[in-house]
């Protein structure tokens, strides 16, 4: 099953590395992908995405825009405290429309996924939509 | 209100003045370093620099990084990826100004292709009678690298924020364009 809206089942953004309030991290898991959460300057950049509770991931959806490396981690514990590295992913360069992937998770169960972005093809990047395939 | 954080290099020959700069930068314009002490190395300092008219403020990260060549290949490695550029020169050294375009060079091979929006700065102005580099030549070849062009002097706090203001003015208004361009973005459906 597919949630391309996280929000309304209890998943939050717990963190995140910048933060302008026109375009609050927030944006990422209300499943609309006209609404953004922006990156402020310099990398790496991240976010963490806190499910309601445990939960088995088939894979994520991220569409975004100038992100050039993506490393995903997660953490199984309640507390945010301790992160092991599940995959990492080269997205390729767009022009004038968003890039989306489908990262594969093998069915990996976690409380919380960490989206760290360690490159970008520009000084700024976006992040539209993160949906998640349980 | 947004908070922007910009990588700013700070480079140029030796003894030009950089760390005086970067000392003065951060106290507000109260600390000029008398004796000279050369940077071997990497320093860094935060600057927050408020964008009038707005809420805006953009947190410089200046990196120091040393001039003399013996130094510069270990610094280089600590560069990253910047995010603008703060290229400085000596008025009283000719040699110093020649330098820099092989300082831009180094810069933009750090860019990635990325444009690295940026200032020339031509340091002790004070220093009138020793003058070597005339402000119209300096002029016209920042024009030609897309670098807006400052005079200052450390020593006499001259116009020391003026570098600083347009540099976080530049990331600012660079800012605002890319946001602009990701809002006009189609969505995948």
């Amino acid at each position: 099953m597919i949630d391309s809206a996280l929000s309304p089942l209890g998943a939050k953004v717990v963190l995140a590395a910048s933060s302008d309030e026109n375009h609050p991290p927030e944006s990422i898991i209300d499943g609309n992908p006209d609404t953004f959460w922006v990156s402020t300057g310099m990398f790496p950049q991240e976010f963490i995405i806190g499910f309601a509770e445990p939960t088995k991931i088939a894979a994520v959806t991220v569409d975004c825009y100038n992100v050039k490396h993506l490393k995903i981690e997660k953490n199984t514990s309640d507390n945010a405290s301790h992160f092991e590295p599940v995959t990492e992913k080269e997205f390729e360069q767009t022009e004038g429309h968003l890039q989306s992937s489908a990262i594969s998770l093998n069915g990996t169960s976690a409380t919380h996924l960490r989206f760290i972005i360690t490159s970008g093809y520009d000084h700024f990047v976006s992040v539209h939509r993160v949906s998640v395939e349980s | 209100m947004v908070k922007l954080r910009a990588r700013c290099l700070l480079v140029g020959d030796a003894a030009v003045g950089k760390s005086a700069l970067s000392q003065m930068f951060h106290s507000d314009g109260t600390l000029f370093q008398k004796n000279y002490s050369m940077t071997t190395g990497v320093e860094l300092q935060m600057k927050c620099v408020r964008i009038p008219d707005t809420n805006d403020s953009v947190e410089l990260y200046i990196i120091d990084s040393a001039g003399r060549e013996t130094f510069v290949e270990a610094c280089e490695k600590m560069w990253g990826r910047p995010s603008l550029v703060c290229l400085v020169f000596d008025l009283t050294s000719e040699q110093s100004f020649t330098s820099c375009s092989h300082w831009m060079e180094r810069v933009r091979a750090h860019s990635e292709g990325l444009h690295v929006p940026g200032v020339l700065v031509g340091n002790k102005s004070d220093l009138s009678a020793r003058r070597e580099v005339q402000a119209s030549v300096a002029q016209e070849w920042a024009q030609s690298q897309g670098l807006e062009y400052f005079e200052t002097s450390a020593k006499e706090m001259e116009n020391c924020d003026a570098p600083l203001l347009s540099l976080a003015r530049a990331f600012h208004s660079l800012y605002h364009e890319r946001l602009e361009a990701i809002q006009n973005l189609q969505s995948p459906g």
